[in-house]
């Protein structure tokens, strides 16, 4: 089988990307009521983004972090600051940088957007990454899930009131929990905020999931993936081998740590976005749902996770909407509450998963190769000799 | 000043506490049992809504109602946290390969979920309180987490089952060869430790916290990081991770920082694991080929 270029998959990739914005655009003002099911979409791309992320370093490389939803919401918080910095700058009226931005402004804006987060996401993540080295399992899934408590009570906990030096004075400007709605008008009111510009349209969030997804499938079947999955299953014989696993355990992290930033800076700043960011963006519930994405599709396997990313965001929205409307029109369900009962349901779905089918639905198989007969095999140059080792 | 130190001392026993749940249970099963913290809540709950419902609060059943609501939670917290066991991490307590030790993680942090969302189904999101006047004074803390706590140690330091439990944490297999059933001490770990978590959750819901379905999750927390703090699986060690976390979330407190005081709390934690990997009084044991 011949492969196909790159750079072809790239412009392909890319030309569909606008057809997809141009589709959206067109149902959004057909106004039959797509609009629900194309937040559904939308929410889907960007969950496939960050659940892809969190693949690489906990299915790929055996580093169990539950600390996800402190990089999605630093992400989150750094893509609508620059984001609606980068506005002011470039002079857009206020009452069109409220509205959802055009495409050629995002053009300009949103990579900026996407650099920056990315630059400071990795940083980060080297930092988080660098405990990886001393701890292993459990002791390092708590570590990660102190950087991202420590970043949610931080930012929860600073509020104008009690900010007293210059250090406390800019986190207070995060709004503390009410939440942060961009920087205030220049020569307004301090209460009057610019707003977070919803400047991802579609071209940006399905292409965006697209290349992850494209990316992270190359970085399995690469050395480097191979690599991992060594780390993974044995790092004393990896690095009897010459694999480095301090190495390819940090690399990992920093890559998740950017996946991460990005799907956050998605989530705030997609089209008819929220246009606020909140302590609880960070919560342990958001890091608990991209696990339950990853563990569900299959970690280690890059389509199996984006399937299980897509199937939970699907059934997320979905349940939402049949939830309200059997309260609606029935008074047995008025006083229910939907989000407890979806998290109940969602909960008991991940211990069965767990208990019944322990790899997910997919294992650490992609979504066409099959263990049966049909479909290609997976070339046996991808599975190390580590591996098998240690399955048998 | 001596009142202010008795606050702390008293925050801190509550804390060691529920820490000495996850950390007896991390010492048998080397798992971070996540659902304690939810254990923590339920029995909270079932705590006052007996003695509310039952015993008629603070009117009809005084302090004595409270003692029997408390007798309830702990039998209702040992049940749950053996249902736990069984339901969810025995299965896959035989696994093997590199995800034996995820698999039950995220199994636990599922089960958190789980109760949590259980209990706010039942008990809906409103924070209930007990009648203030129910608060034991901060002596009677120390002296009740104290008691429990010395109890405690006798029991794993001067008994038969103690003497089992140490042996299984030591070596499981070793244990299994010298007559012990492990499955058995391990149920009768999460027995006790639930048991614990429930009288601390009757004493935080009594002095300062409200009953809500989050309420695990904020106190747990603390105890969690005090567990790993002192070394986990060490049962001096919680105690002495509790009192710290105690110690230290007082003074914060008292300091322009308050509303930080999680955050700090967190750093702490991150900075003990980065020094010492194992905990201030843990041991640390070199990873086997």
């Amino acid at each position: 089988m011949r492969r196909v270029p790159t750079f072809v998959l790239l412009l392909l990739g890319a030309a569909v990307c606008v057809g997809l914005d141009l589709a959206y655009d067109a149902a959004v003002s057909a106004d039959r009521g797509y609009k629900f099911w194309l937040t559904i979409a939308v929410m889907c791309a960007i969950n496939v983004v960050g659940a892809t992320a969190l693949n690489i370093v906990n299915g790929m490389a055996g580093q169990f972090s539950i600390g996800h939803a402190g990089f999605v919401g630093l992400g989150a918080y750094l893509g609508g600051f620059v984001a609606a910095r980068v506005a002011l700058l470039m002079k857009i009226p206020l009452d069109e940088l409220r509205d959802n931005l055009s495409l050629t402004h995002s053009l300009i804006i949103f990579p900026v957007v996407v650099l920056s987060v990315a630059a400071v996401c990795a940083l980060v993540g080297l930092v988080v990454g660098l405990p990886s080295l001393r701890l292993r399992g459990d002791y390092l899934a708590i570590v990660t899930l102190g950087f991202s408590e420590i970043l949610r009570l931080t930012v929860l906990g600073t509020n104008a009131d009690s900010a007293k030096n210059p250090i406390t004075k800019g986190i207070a400007a995060l709004g503390g929990s009410l939440g942060y709605r961009g920087p205030s008008v220049p020569g307004g009111d301090p209460g009057d905020f610019v707003g977070i510009p919803s400047v991802a349209g579609p071209f940006w969030i399905f292409g965006l999931a697209a290349l992850m997804v494209f990316l992270a499938y190359r970085l399995k079947r690469s050395g480097f993936g191979r690599a991992l999955r060594a780390v993974r299953e044995d790092e004393i014989a990896a690095s009897a081998v010459g694999v480095d696993p301090a190495k390819y355990k940090i690399t990992a992290f920093v890559l998740a740590a950017v996946g991460a930033g990005i799907a956050g800076a998605l989530l705030v700043l997609r089209r008819d976005g929220p246009g606020i960011v909140t302590p609880a963006n960070m919560k342990f519930d958001k890091s608990f749902e991209v696990i339950t994405m990853v563990i569900l599709g299959g970690s280690g396997s890059v389509t199996g996770v984006a399937v299980g990313a897509v199937l939970y965001t699907t059934v997320f929205y979905a349940a939402e909407e049949g939830l309200l409307q059997l309260s609606r029109n029935y008074s047995a369900f008025a006083d229910i509450d939907a989000a407890a009962l979806r998290m109940t349901l969602f909960a008991a779905a991940l211990i069965i998963v767990m208990l019944v089918r322990p790899e997910g639905l997919f294992g650490e198989r992609e979504v066409w190769e099959r263990k049966s007969k049909g479909g290609p095999k997976p070339p046996t140059s991808t599975k190390p000799a580590v591996a098998t080792e240690a399955e048998a | 000043m001596l009142s202010w130190l008795q606050n702390a001392v008293a925050q801190g026993a509550m804390i060691a506490l529920v820490a000495l749940g996850y950390t007896m249970v991390y010492g048998v099963l080397r798992l971070i049992n996540f659902a304690h913290s939810e254990v923590l809540m339920v029995s909270g709950y079932v705590a006052f809504r007996v003695d509310d419902r039952l015993l008629g609060g603070y009117e009809r059943g005084g302090s004595k109602g409270l003692i029997i609501a408390t007798c309830v939670a702990i039998v209702a917290a040992a049940v749950l946290g053996v249902t736990i066991e069984a339901v969810a991490y025995r299965k896959l307590r035989a696994a093997k390969g590199a995800t034996a030790r995820i698999a039950p993680l995220v199994t636990a942090i599922g089960v958190s979920m789980l109760l949590q969302s259980v209990a706010q189904l039942a008990f809906t999101a409103t924070p209930q309180k007990f009648d203030p006047r129910l608060a034991p004074p901060m002596w009677f803390v120390i002296v009740a987490a104290s008691a429990v706590m010395a109890a405690l140690y006798a029991l794993v330091h001067l008994t038969w089952i103690g003497k089992a439990m140490r042996a299984v944490a030591v070596n499981e297999e070793a244990s299994r060869l010298m007559g012990i059933r492990p499955s058995r001490i391990i149920v009768f770990t999460f027995a006790i430790g639930s048991a614990l978590a429930a009288i601390g959750a009757v004493l935080y819901a009594t002095t300062q916290a409200s009953i809500e379905p989050t309420m695990g999750t904020s106190i747990g927390t603390l105890a969690f990081v005090a567990a790993v703090v002192g070394g986990i699986g060490s049962i001096p060690g919680a105690m002495l991770g509790g009192l710290l976390i105690g110690l230290l979330g007082e003074l914060v407190k008292s300091t322009s920082y308050s509303g930080m005081k999680d955050a700090i709390v967190f750093v702490l934690l991150v900075l003990v694991l980065l020094v010492r990997p194992a905990g201030l009084l843990g041991s640390a044991r070199a990873e086997k080929v």
